[in-house]
């Protein structure tokens, strides 16, 4: 389960060597007296949330930090110190011995350039190929990052290629002059997880077969403790812990890195008061159907085109019992937020229905419609976008008690400080606006607003994606606590089944619009029957250990 | 998703912050234009139309610091009380048209639908006729004049600014905080103007401040082409074209009500600048 | 090609549009529309006259559809102050204008991208501030005041450049236009290097950018291959804007130069009451932004993928 390294190549002279690098903009110090080295060959994962430099520290290895950075300390690459290099130096090393990839390959792309082209522009620097032979090896590099019908795909622009697809024209890119060491700068956060493990799997091959020595840098223990020898974990600009990845999962000696391990998705199961009961669900969508119009412009009309409305909802039963948690997984584009939009009403129905306590919510209005807004609430998923900049977190809690008349605004305010108090805020944060507040602050904000008007459903939308490992932890946590005390009915949407799986009683799993798998989820992680749950059960990065820790929780 | 903050953007951002000095000074000379015109008839130390062709054509002095016109009027005092005219304009030709964009704005762009596929044919068809070209043209089928200006202005002019309001309303609308008001069930209204509204209005502002600048230059212009605030009127660009017939011998008529202008716009267009450097370096921080 | 033809449509379109305003435009004047279009010293038998050739007791749909028709036959009025048809007028005088335009867009572009280019290179450096101040600053300056001051101190007071007319060679044209070329480009150069700096610094600090660094891209070959080509797309798309408001200094600096140009005859009719004079132009200006802004959109699908869907 371990990285493929043999321990052999961990002696001799290690191929990068960063020795007490810190780094300054202005008055703030991003990263203090980091050293590591990383041999040739090996797989050296860098750990660490946001804000913890592990980005800072490869740029600045790379040389690609801005010229308003002050870089004290050594990187030496191959034994040639780094420090100080002129462009003309840099340019000679950059691509051509070390190389780099990037979190977002779409923005990392040139827009108007044919991909062949870009992967080729390296190959003309470094080894003075012809624009036609770099081309040639362009198309056979796209063939071994895994891209169909290379030739054709080389004319393409970047816009015309997928998420994954971008990766791996990145990926082809950067091994173009057979580099020795990658640097993989969060290369697959912005990827379905699906896709993940297939970029992973390429870059682990590349490693294999190339002897590339890699740098991954990934917020995701789980991606690492997967493909990486060495684990170095960093916090706060620093290196808190490094070492054997199995050392570190297994036996981690600082309190951070046992916090981080800890604070993995699926590594503690949630305890759920529940019990099935007998009477009818709470919550019934029948043969759910919800289309959007596809746009027809005016060429479209004048040559007769019909509009073909795509169905991001195609025909979804489930039900959701009282004091149940019921998780919903999918990909991007799979329909589970239309779900979510749909029973709160922001989207209409094209056939099917939504049941609350048996009744109908489509043709609800005036007074039953509030009625249902009290009922129904939902917690978004971009922490800050969720709140209105312009209110503190306090106004944002007691406004919906007010508007509902459940409260004057004096006494609102009241109840609102009690629900901070509830999702566990200091008081004087009650005073702040967003932009003030950290991500899991705002998102507590988001839960005690949901809350503010007693709902018997709360719909969680992806409400910790955005969010760094450990503050994804203490939301679960509260989350556990509050469905407890509230006896709230919860439906949990994320596209991470590890998270959803530890979470919740029973998991629909989306796929395009349709449900594919259903059922207990223990049981749909451990044991699933359909393909696709299949293959997003083994694209699952589990730490080491986790499964055992299950069987145990089962029996 | 756990997007590290790579300072790397940094650098670029903080080369964007004018010196905030910047808008203390144009804020001072915005202000100072407006204590001038609001208390003209008590600074200017003449009356600005008493006409003296006795003292005609006289150079800057003491007793006239800016001279006298080709009729013996006192330039300084014409000057300061053409401040209320040009003000005036600004004022005038920036807040009808920014009341109806934001309202139409509004409405289309949180509602959508067939009122806004018009208004956007509007906007195409707007955009097509030069914006000096349309006003121009207005105003001289109206008949010369202040008012028939200010009318053409809102007719052209509202437009930009619902195109503004709708295209910032459309983000907004998708946020989540909207989202979340709509789900919490508060009424049209209450989310059109406590969170929808407050969070387009940024933009508007900065783009109102900049826009005054380009009518009061096109008000000065239309009164030196004679298309707007009438002769006798003390109104920069009516002096100055009045002035240009007697360049070669009386430089003064038309040199100081063309600094007058310049300044004006001077301290409007930075401090227009200011406040968008203000309102994007609060939203980035 | 999809693009082409929507485009083509939306330009139909709008010209439909264009159409309609100007037709709109002399129905507004308040009274009776044969007086207006006669002028105020007409006799009772001119207006009549009038009248009976537009046929203004016509309904209102009808007289649009004859001044639709005059349109596709190439007639868009008549000149009530010079006895002529407008196009005819408009021939006469749209060359010093066409002069003028290329004048100024050769004096202000070359300047204007060194300056973006120099501001851009290093942002935040002394010279960028300064160029950026420029910038602002330039919005700030009245057109006309600044051709006054210039006639004034290079024309009349230096005797340099003739401060009025147009002349008759082509080099008679470079040194009669060449004041009023210059005070309209130095009201446009700023307009122009506050945008193509802002293209030129949002684009520097793209991400593909730091990619194309990171692959051993020299900062020179990033520049005019990955920064240039992205910044000039938003740039081009400024130009059908750029043009509408070349055509408004041009009127105003025309009138202060005396050029017998277009931006003058748009004037003078309009002081005149020339009304299908003025209806005529304002069409053929409206036309004539449209056009670019076509064109404009047809070469930036050409360099952008993107817009090619």
């Amino acid at each position: 389960m371990n990285g493929p390294l043999a321990p052999s190549v961990m002696a001799g002279r290690p191929l990068l060597d960063i020795a007490d690098v810190s780094v300054t903009f202005g008055n703030t110090r991003v990263l203090k007296n980091v050293s590591f080295q990383i041999m040739p060959g090996e797989i050296v994962g860098i750990a660490g949330e946001s804000g913890s430099g592990k980005s800072t520290i490869c740029r600045a290895a790379m040389g690609l930090l801005p010229s308003t950075a002050e870089v004290t300390g050594e990187v030496c690459f191959d034994d040639q110190a780094l420090q100080g290099l002129g462009e003309a130096e840099w340019m000679k090393l950059r691509g051509r011995d070390m190389a780099m990839i990037f979190q977002n390959p779409a923005s990392h792309l040139n827009p108007l350039q044919k991909v062949g082209k870009q992967i080729a522009q390296p190959m003309i620097r470094h080894l003075g190929l012809s624009g036609s032979e770099a081309r040639e090896r362009a198309v056979k590099l796209l063939e071994d990052v895994g891209i169909r019908e290379p030739a054709m795909r080389a004319k393409s622009y970047p816009h015309e290629l997928s998420g994954g697809m971008k990766q791996r024209v990145m990926i082809a890119a950067a091994i173009s002059c057979a580099p020795r060491l990658l640097i993989a700068d969060e290369p697959t956060t912005a990827l379905d997880v699906t896709v993940q493990a297939k970029i992973l799997e390429l870059l682990k091959d590349l490693n294999r077969q190339r002897g590339l020595a890699i740098a991954l840098i990934s917020h995701d223990l789980g991606v690492l403790a997967d493909i990486c020898s060495r684990i170095i974990v960093m916090r706060h600009g620093q290196i808190v812990e490094q070492g054997e990845a199995g050392q570190i999962i297994d036996a981690p000696q600082h309190p951070y890195t046992r916090l981080l391990v800890d604070s993995q998705p699926g590594r503690k199961q949630f305890k759920a008061g529940w019990a099935q009961t007998e009477e009818t669900p709470l919550l019934q969508v029948e043969g759910l159907r919800v289309l959007f119009p596809a746009k027809r412009d005016i060429v479209d009309i004048f040559r007769n085109r019909k509009a073909m409305p795509f169905a991001a909802l195609d025909g979804v039963d489930l039900a959701v019992s009282a004091g149940e948690t019921v998780g919903i997984v999918g990909e991007s584009g799979s329909g589970k937020s239309t779900l979510a939009r749909t029973i709160i009403r922001q989207n209409r129905a094209a056939s099917g229905t939504v049941k609350l306590g048996g009744r109908p919510i489509e043709r609800l209005a005036g007074r039953e419609l509030l009625e249902l807004r009290r009922r129904v609430q939902m917690v978004f998923q971009n922490p800050y976008d969720s709140l209105n900049p312009r209110m503190t977190a306090l106004e944002t809690i007691a406004e919906p008690i007010w508007r509902h008349g459940m409260a004057d605004r004096r006494e609102a305010l009241n109840q609102a400080s009690k629900l901070l108090d509830m999702v566990e805020l200091p008081a004087a944060l009650g005073e702040r606006k967003p932009r003030q507040l950290s991500g899991g602050q705002c998102q507590r904000v988001g839960i005690a607003r949901a809350l503010a008007l007693q709902p018997q459903v709360l719909i969680a939308d992806e409400i910790t994606s955005a969010l760094d490992v450990t503050t994804q932890a203490q939301i679960l946590e509260l989350l556990a606590r509050l469905r407890r005390e509230r006896a709230l009915t919860l439906i949990y949407i994320s596209h991470d089944l590890s998270v959803v799986s530890s979470f919740c009683q029973r998991v629909y799993v989306f796929r395009s619009g349709r449900i594919v798998e259903q059922g207990a989820a223990a049981k749909v992680l451990t044991n699933p029957q359909e393909a696709y749950t299949q293959e997003l059960v083994a694209s699952l990065h589990r730490l080491p250990g986790h499964v055992v820790e299950r069987e145990n929780i089962e029996r | 998703m756990s997007i590290e903050a790579v300072p790397a953007s940094d650098p670029i951002k903080q080369a964007a912050v004018v010196l905030p000095w910047s808008i203390v000074v144009a804020g001072s000379i915005v202000g100072l234009w407006i204590i001038l015109a609001l208390f003209a008839p008590v600074v200017a130390p003449y009356d600005p139309t008493a006409v003296d062709i006795a003292n005609a054509l006289k150079a800057p002095s003491v007793a006239h610091w800016f001279g006298t016109d080709q009729v013996g009027r006192d330039v300084l005092s014409r000057v300061i009380h053409g401040a209320r005219i040009d003000l005036l304009m600004c004022l005038a030709g920036v807040l009808p048209p920014l009341l109806i964009g934001t309202t139409v704005g509004l409405l289309s762009g949180y509602y959508g639908g067939t009122v806004d596929t018009l208004l956007m044919r509007l906007y195409d068809l707007t955009a097509a006729f030069p914006f000096f070209v349309l006003v121009l043209a207005i105003v001289g089928v109206l008949g010369p004049g202040l008012l028939n200006f200010f009318i053409a202005l809102a007719v052209v002019g509202w437009v930009t600014y619902a195109r503004l309001v709708r295209a910032e309303v459309m983000a907004i609308r998708d946020s989540e905080y909207v989202q979340a008001a709509q789900c919490l069930g508060y009424s049209d209204r209450v989310v059109l103007l406590r969170h929808v509204l407050p969070n387009a209005f940024g933009p508007v502002v900065a783009y109102a401040v900049s826009d005054a600048v380009l009518v009061m230059l096109a008000g000065a212009s239309f009164g030196f082409l004679g298309m707007g605030a009438q002769p006798p009127l003390a109104e920069w660009g009516v002096m100055i074209s009045d002035g240009s017939r007697y360049i070669r011998q009386a430089w003064w008529i038309c040199t100081f009500p063309g600094l007058a202008a310049i300044s004006l716009g001077l301290g409007l267009a930075f401090l227009g600048d200011g406040l968008g450097q203000l309102r994007r370096g609060q939203v980035s921080a | 090609m999809q693009i082409v033809l929507r485009r083509i449509i939306q330009l139909i379109f709008v010209l439909a549009g264009i159409c309609i305003v100007t037709f709109l435009l002399v129905h507004m004047v308040p009274g009776d529309p044969a007086r207006v279009i006669a002028g105020d010293r007409a006799s009772p038998e001119t207006i009549e006259a009038i009248r009976q050739r537009f046929g203004l007791d016509r309904p209102l749909w009808q007289q649009f559809v004859t001044y639709a028709g005059n349109l596709f036959a190439g007639d868009i009025g008549q000149s009530m102050r010079y006895k002529r048809p407008v196009v005819a007028l408009i021939g006469q005088y749209i060359w010093p204008t066409l002069f003028l335009t290329g004048y100024v867009i050769c004096l202000a572009v070359p300047p204007s991208v060194a300056l973006a280019i120099a501001s851009a290179r290093r942002p935040g450096s002394l010279a960028d501030q300064l160029i950026r101040c420029i910038g602002i600053a330039g919005m700030a300056i009245p057109v006309f005041w600044l051709g006054i001051m210039m006639s004034r101190f290079f024309g009349v007071g230096l005797g340099w450049f003739p401060v009025s007319g147009y002349g008759k060679t082509f080099a008679d044209h470079l040194h009669h236009l060449f004041l009023p070329a210059l005070s309209t480009a130095i009201w446009m150069v700023p307009v122009l290097v506050q945008s193509l700096r802002a293209a030129l610094i949002e684009k520097a600090a793209a991400d593909f950018v730091v990619a194309a660094r990171a692959q051993g891209a020299g900062e020179r070959e990033i520049f005019w291959r990955t920064v240039l080509p992205n910044a000039m797309l938003p740039t081009l798309n400024l130009f059908g804007v750029l043009v509408a408001f070349l055509i408004g200094g041009t009127i105003i600096v025309e009138t202060v130069y005396a050029v017998p140009g277009l931006g003058t005859l748009m004037v003078n009719s309009l002081l005149a009451r020339d009304y299908q004079v003025v209806q005529g132009l304002t069409l053929m200006f409206a036309v004539t932004t449209v056009a670019v802004t076509f064109v404009v959109d047809l070469v930036s699908a050409a360099i952008d993928p993107r817009a090619r869907l």
